[in-house]
This record gives C-alpha cells, structure tokens and sequence, in this order.
C-alpha cells in the first residue's frame, strides 16, 4: 500500500504547484518564453505595440466585468466602439474641439449605457437579448449615417495622442491605468462595488436589504457603454478615421479577458485586476504568434483551446483553494 | 421502460416487522470533522421510523449514506439479509430506497406529468406519450387522494404542492424504503393531512418510511419508533408509545423544554407602526398597532394574507387603501427603501430566495444594509466594516471560520442568523420576522427568541409571522389570526386555547374543503 502511496502523492504535488501559478505568473512566463524563443518581442516596439493592442481590451473588458457580476453580460460594447468612432470623428471633422468631440462621444456612450438599463429594469428584457440588439442596430446605424465609408479624421493631434508616450510607456497604456485604479476603488472600496455583489448573488435579498436594484444595474451597463466610448475615442485616434464596422468580435474579447480574469458568468464573482491580465494574456497569445509566424488561421483556433485550458485550470485551482 | 398506474403500488417483499435495512458501525469522516460515529440500527419493514436532532447532528450525513449520494467511510449496510456497496444513487434506487428532499429537487418548468415520469417517460416509437402520460399522472394523483391537475407546470403550484407531487413521484418506482427529510416546513396544514394520510397508507403497503422532522407533534402523530442523533452520534431509539416530547427534546439538546420559549414580559411602549383598515393585494381591512416591547404575532394558515399584509407594510406592494401610521404620523412606504430609511426590517421567509447572497462572504451580508453608514464619503472604511461584521459574528454566535467564510457554506440555522442579525447593526425600530425558525433546530431557535428578547429590551417592536401555532402562542404579547386575507380574530399572551386559534384560523376552510381547482 504505501509504496502505491507514494508516487501517487508526487503528481498530485505538481499538479499543485501547477493551480499555484497565478494568472500573473502565466503572462510573465509567457513573455519569458517569448522572449528567448523570439528575437523581435524584447523589442521596445514590440513591447509598445502589444501594450497598445491590449489596452483597448483591457479597458472593455474592465467595464464588462461589472455587468457580469451584476448576473448580466453586455454584447454590445465592439458595436459601441465603432459606432464612437464614427461620433468622434464626425464631430472632429466638424471642427468640433477635440476636447467637446470627446466629451460629447463619451456621453453617446453613457446613454447607450442608459438604454440598456431602461431595457432591462423597465421593459423587463434579458441583458443578452438588449445588448444583441443594440450590437445590430448601432452598427446599423452607423453605416447609415457614413454610407458605408470610412472617414478619415482631419486632426494630427488626435491622433498623436495614441502613438505618444509618457517615461517609456505608451499614452494608450497609461488610459489603462487611469481606468484600472478608480475602477478597483469604486469596486472594491465603495458601497456601490458591493451592491454589484449583492445584486449579481440573490437581486431580492439586495432588494430586501435597502439597496436600490434598478440603479445598481443602471450604473453597470452605464459604465460599461461608458468605457466603451472611452476605447472608442482610443481606437479613432489610432486608426485615424471613423468606421462603424472597426471593433468586430471586441465584445467576446472583452468576455473572454473577464472570464479568463477569474470573472464568473454566474455572477457575483470578479474583480478588476483579473480582467486587465487577462487581456493581456489573450493579446500576448496574438502577438506570440505572430511572432512566431502562426498561420493567422491557426491563431483563431489556438486562442479559442487556451481560452478552454486557462478557464478549466484556474477553475481547478480555485475550487483546491 | 414505462411506468403505469397499475405499477403504482409498491410491492415489498418482506413481511411486516422484519429487518428490511440495517446499519452495522456505519460511518462517515469528512477531512477535520467526524461528522457520523458508527451507528448501529436495524430499521423494520413496514414502520414508520422518524429521526431528529439538531441542525448538524448528523441527519444529512446519514441520508446522503442511505441514498448513495457520498460513500461511507466505513461499516456494513445489510439490505434484506445481504451486505450492499451503496455508493451510488443509482444503486439505492435500484434496491427502492427513495428520498423526498425538504427542497423539492424536480423541474418547474415542465409539467406535473412530465416531472411523475421523469428518466422513465413513455415513448412509442421514439415519441412522447404526452396525453397517456398526463392521463396517467392524473390517476397517480387522484388515487392518492390529491385535488391536483397533472398537466399544469410544476412551478405554477405552490411549493406545498411540489412537495405532495414530489412525494407521489417517489411512490411510483418500486419504492420499499422511502426517507421524508423536513417535509412539511412548506406545508400548509391541509397539505401536511394529505401528506400524512399518503405516508400511513405507504406503510400500511409494507414500505419502510424514514420521517426526519422538527416538528415534535408530527413525530409522536406518526412514528412507530423514534432515533435521537446528536453530534453524529445516535444516542436513543425509543418506541413512541414509551416516550414523550421533553424526554426527545432532553436527548437532543441536553435542556429541557421550559429553556427554549424564552418569553421575557416588558411594558409595551408607544405606538411603532399602526395600520388603519389596511388593504392590498390578498388581504383587506387590516388594523393591527406594533408598540415597542412587544411581539405582535400573526397566525394563519399560508396564503391567508400574513406575508402579503408584511410585505405592503414594507413597501414591496403598493396598498389599496387604508393608512399606515409610523410613530403617529401617517407615512407612505412606496418602496422598501422607505421602509428601511423609516426603520423597519424584514427578515423573508425564504432566506435561500430573498434573505441570503450565498455565494458573497458572511460579513458583506451582515453589513448591506448598513454600508452606508459605515462609509465615509465615497469609501468603505474597512475598520468599520470588519468591527461591525465581527462584532454580530460574536453577539449572533454565528459559526463561522471568518467574516469571509462564504455564506452558502453555513449550516441553516447560522444562515438564518444572518438574515437576522444583518438588521441589528441597523438599529430598526420594527423589525418583522417572517417564519424565523422554519428548517431551524431547537439549538438555534431558543437562541433566535432570545434574540427578540434583546431587541425588545432595547425599546424595538416586533411582528413575528409563523405558521407554527406553539411559536406565535409561546411569545406573542397580541396575537392576531388571519384566514382569507381577513384579520378574524386578536388574542393576548395565552388568552385563547390551541384549538379555538386553530379553529379560527382553518373555519372557512373546513367547510369549503377541497377548493384547490
């Protein structure tokens, strides 16, 4: 008997010190690795560049980690961000202000944010199907109110913006920051991050408890279109033009980076940090192989199987805990 | 396979009074607790066999042993003279060991028919026999004496009636040992009859029943033989006709009856909350005036009206008509918000659906409501919000590791502590306690009535709604009986016997029986 014991503890051991790798760990080791097998990814443009392709993600993915722990998903936020850059450059080119451009895009997005809310609290529809809808209808929209065309934006500085830098790091990486920190504030260090909890984990005992439901819900889909805005205005100074069909599929990268976060669809469970990681781990797995000349077809399917393994691990990992 | 009704009837093998299923040093460790020391027992064929103890004292564990649902960890289980593995639910079933969970575990989105033969449908050719089913559920459901429609969804009956359906279910596949875990906490006392005339006729068939329940009374109504657990260890087996109640309540507790109504007298105050010919949505013309120190109970049947007249009064429903006084001014509580900011609490009557977030640690639902309060500005201090939630762990007794234990992982009756204590950093002034101790053992429930003792010392009114007729009468300072939606009667501290209050709450009833179509 104890001499089966043994080698059956030895695996067992591994396998913990395998669920032990945080999230953060694997994007370091990942980088690691890259860096040795690639001569091109310890390169400050590379570096820079794959901060700027894992910004724009990590900040949806930020504000649709709280709609998903209020128990809801949000499907429109890659709509969104077409649709903003349309606004944005609609107004530039307008001679709007960059300032009010700006400004007046991100209230677009608090008001699709408002929309969705309505639709859920006051007409009683479930968030996924709200959000299907308005993910159709503004890129609808948009390719009406452009003809299709894409429009270029006539302002050097707005565009300088996305490929400037502060000590080293790019402008598009320090709206990361500038997201990340009052976001992990306002969710973990305010009452208002709590009744997300309590409204994601059992709506009617929040209810019964004091907290106002419908405006916790509000306040999750408004930030989320809010945050939206905000990677659209990013995207449109980037590129430098409005398109309504630019963010395709950034809305199941944004789920993706939640939940490889640590984000639970059920509800209830998330943070903040989680979700940013997470995003990066899915720009970096895009950016490796690039690097390492992956068919782009293969890509698709290797991200979709590391999406499998990183959930199905973290989730072991957590249930040991 | 199908199932008809003429396989209704079980067909047990054994004579009456011989050894159907014996535990010989059954046991279970779980990591760190030893949750069932070896118990030795020898249930008998055709008797009616109930276990109680406390919340914790093993009667899970050794229903999930008898079911399969987890392995021993060790001794023998003899079914019908021959040792069986029992690891598996499957195995249990096959042998005609069933369970009615206190949860009805069935699919409310799929027919009572549906849920009867479900994993045993009747198909012919690969197709449904949908109408044949329901014809057959139907008969199922009339022979048992049910007044219920076979072909409506599970979920649109009320869970009283899930329950009656879920214990039909059990009947029909070849069931010789059927275990009933807490199955009346959700019963009306219509229902809880027809559930017990459904349990004396399976045993007058030779099926071996198992009743685990709280309630004393339907223990010595019932059982054969009676087995007390505590702390996982079997301490008695009795049969009925040799005990009595202080003598079971003595084994499972080691404290006698007198200790667990805990009623302290306080002279009542001023007027909290008075309604004045209240009404709403199934209830009407409701005056009932809350003072402080004193409990105010309301009794009745469910469905008559109580929990709908609480919810109203909290602002949940909008009401009819009629006026709600708080302190002496008239008040509009159009939300439970108002409720709250006028100083009301409610702790609902299902703490799973409405009383609990689960799966978030224990201290964030002990401090919801008060959040608030304990930030500064925009922040959360964290120091008020750990001292706060350690300070009700404490008081409450709540067994917990830490405040970030989460909530699904307490025990029922440390869950309803919660729900409880998450009001008392609050500082209400009325608080309403509906079915505070329904799936809650004794331990708990002396426990939680000191609590109302507590907090009427401290100058809070209370309306405590229960269905459980020696709750309301043992505390009540006013106690207030409803049927249909109507306030028919109002009694002081034990001014009325037992039988007039149940009487006035079923009147109606009794002589418009069976009016459930």
């Amino acid at each position: 008997m104890s001499t089966e014991a043994i080698p059956a503890e030895k695996p067992k051991r591994n396998f913990n010190a395998l669920f032990g790798l945080t999230l953060l760990g694997l994007l370091l080791l990942m980088w690691i690795v890259l860096a040795v097998a690639t001569p091109s990814f310890a390169t400050t443009l590379n570096i820079t560049n794959l901060l700027r392709q894992g910004s724009l993600i990590a900040i949806l993915a930020v504000g649709q980690t709280f709609v998903i722990i209020t128990g809801g998903i949000d499907l429109s936020v890659g709509a969104v961000v077409g649709f903003t850059t349309v606004i944005v450059a609609l107004l530039i080119n307008a001679g709007w202000p960059i300032w009010a451009a700006v400004l007046i895009t991100l209230l677009v997005g608090v008001a699709i944010g408002l929309f969705h809310g309505f639709g859920i609290v006051k007409m009683g529809l479930p968030p996924f199907i709200i959000t299907l809808a308005t993910m159709t209808s503004l890129r609808g929209i948009g390719l009406l109110m452009t003809n299709g065309n894409s429009i270029s934006i006539n302002s050097d500085s707005f565009q300088a913006f996305s490929r400037g830098s502060l000590a080293g790091i790019p402008y598009l990486f320090w709206m990361v920051i500038l997201v990340a920190i009052p976001s992990y504030v306002f969710l973990h260090h305010t009452r208002w991050g709590r009744y997300l909890f309590s409204v994601g984990s059992n709506a009617e005992a929040a209810r019964l408890s004091g907290v106002n439901v419908p405006r916790t819900i509000f306040m999750a889909y408004v930030l989320s279109g809010l945050l939206a805005a905000i990677v659209g205005v990013l995207l449109a100074s980037r590129i430098g033009i409005g398109n309504p069909t630019q963010g395709d599929t950034y809305e199941l990268q944004a789920i993706a980076s939640s939940v490889i976060g640590g984000t639970s669809l059920f509800g209830a469970i998330g943070s903040v940090h989680g979700p940013l990681i997470g995003s990066f781990i899915l720009s970096t797995i895009n950016n490796g192989a690039n690097l390492l000349n992956v068919n782009t077809f293969w890509q698709r399917v290797i991200t979709g199987l590391l999406i499998i393994v990183i959930v199905y691990f973290d989730g072991l990992r957590r249930r040991g805990k | 396979m199908t199932s008809t009704a003429q396989e209704l009837h079980p067909a047990p093998t054994l004579a009456p009074g011989r050894t159907i299923l014996e535990l010989n040093g059954l046991e279970k460790r779980y990591p760190g607790t030893h949750a069932l020391k070896p118990v030795h027992l020898a249930f008998k064929a055709g008797e009616i066999h109930a276990i109680v103890g406390e919340n914790g004292a093993g009667k899970s564990t050794l229903i999930k042993l008898l079911t399969g649902v987890m392995p021993r960890t060790s001794g023998e289980v003899i079914w019908e003279g021959k040792p069986t593995a029992l690891a598996t639910p499957h195995e249990a079933m096959a042998l005609g060991i069933n369970a009615v969970h206190q949860e009805v575990v069935l699919c409310r989105h799929l027919t009572v028919a549906a849920n009867m033969f479900l994993g045993e449908e009747e198909s012919r050719f690969g197709l449904l026999q949908q109408r044949a089913m329901v014809k057959d559920a139907q008969k199922i459901i009339d022979g048992l004496g049910f007044d219920l429609p076979a072909h409506v969804m599970l979920g649109d009956l009320t869970i009283g009636q899930q329950q009656l359906i879920a214990a039909a279910r059990a009947t029909v596949r070849g069931t010789k040992f059927l275990i009933f875990d807490e199955p009346t906490a959700y019963l009306t006392r219509k229902e809880a009859d027809q559930l017990f005339k459904l349990i004396r006729r399976l045993k007058g068939e030779g099926v071996t029943i198992i009743y685990i329940s709280h309630r004393m009374e339907e223990v010595f109504e019932l059982a054969d033989r009676v087995s007390v657990l505590r702390d996982g260890t079997l301490v008695g087996t009795r049969n009925i006709a040799e005990t009595d109640e202080p003598e079971l309540v003595k084994l499972m507790i080691n404290r006698s009856i007198e200790q667990i109504y805990h009623k302290e007298h306080f002279t009542a105050g001023a007027a909290i909350v008075e309604t004045k010919n209240l009404s709403g949505k199934g209830f009407e013309n409701v005056s009932v005036t809350v003072r402080a120190g004193e409990i105010v109970g309301l009794y009745g049947l469910i469905g008559a009206g109580r929990s709908e007249f609480v919810t109203t009064l909290y602002g949940r429903h909008r009401k009819s008509a009629g006026q709600i006084l708080w302190q002496g001014k008239e008040v509009q509580v159009n939300s439970e918000h108002d409720a709250i900011r006028l100083g009301m609490a409610l702790a609902p009557e299902s703490r799973r659906d409405q009383g609990l977030c689960l799966n978030l640690p224990v201290g964030m639902n002990l401090n919801l409501p008060i959040y608030k309060r304990i930030s500064s500005n925009l922040l959360i201090s964290g120091a008020k919000e750990k001292a706060e939630a350690d300070r009700q762990i404490a008081d409450l007794r709540i067994k917990t590791p830490t405040r970030h234990a989460l909530a699904s992982s307490l025990s029922g009756g440390n869950q309803q502590k919660i729900v409880i204590g998450k009001w008392l950093a609050h500082g209400a002034k009325l608080f309403i306690f509906d079915e505070p101790t329904v799936g809650v053992d004794v331990g708990t429930k002396a426990e939680i009535y000191r609590l109302f003792s507590t907090l009427l010392s401290k100058g809070a009114g209370i309306i405590l709604i229960s269905s459980y007729l020696p709750e309301v009468y043992e505390l009540a300072d006013t106690l207030h009986v409803f049927r249909r939606g109507k306030l028919v009667a109002t009694h002081g501290f034990r001014t009325a016997s037992h039988e007039d209050i149940l009487g006035q709450a079923l009147a109606e009833k009794q002589e418009k029986s069976g009016g459930q179509k």
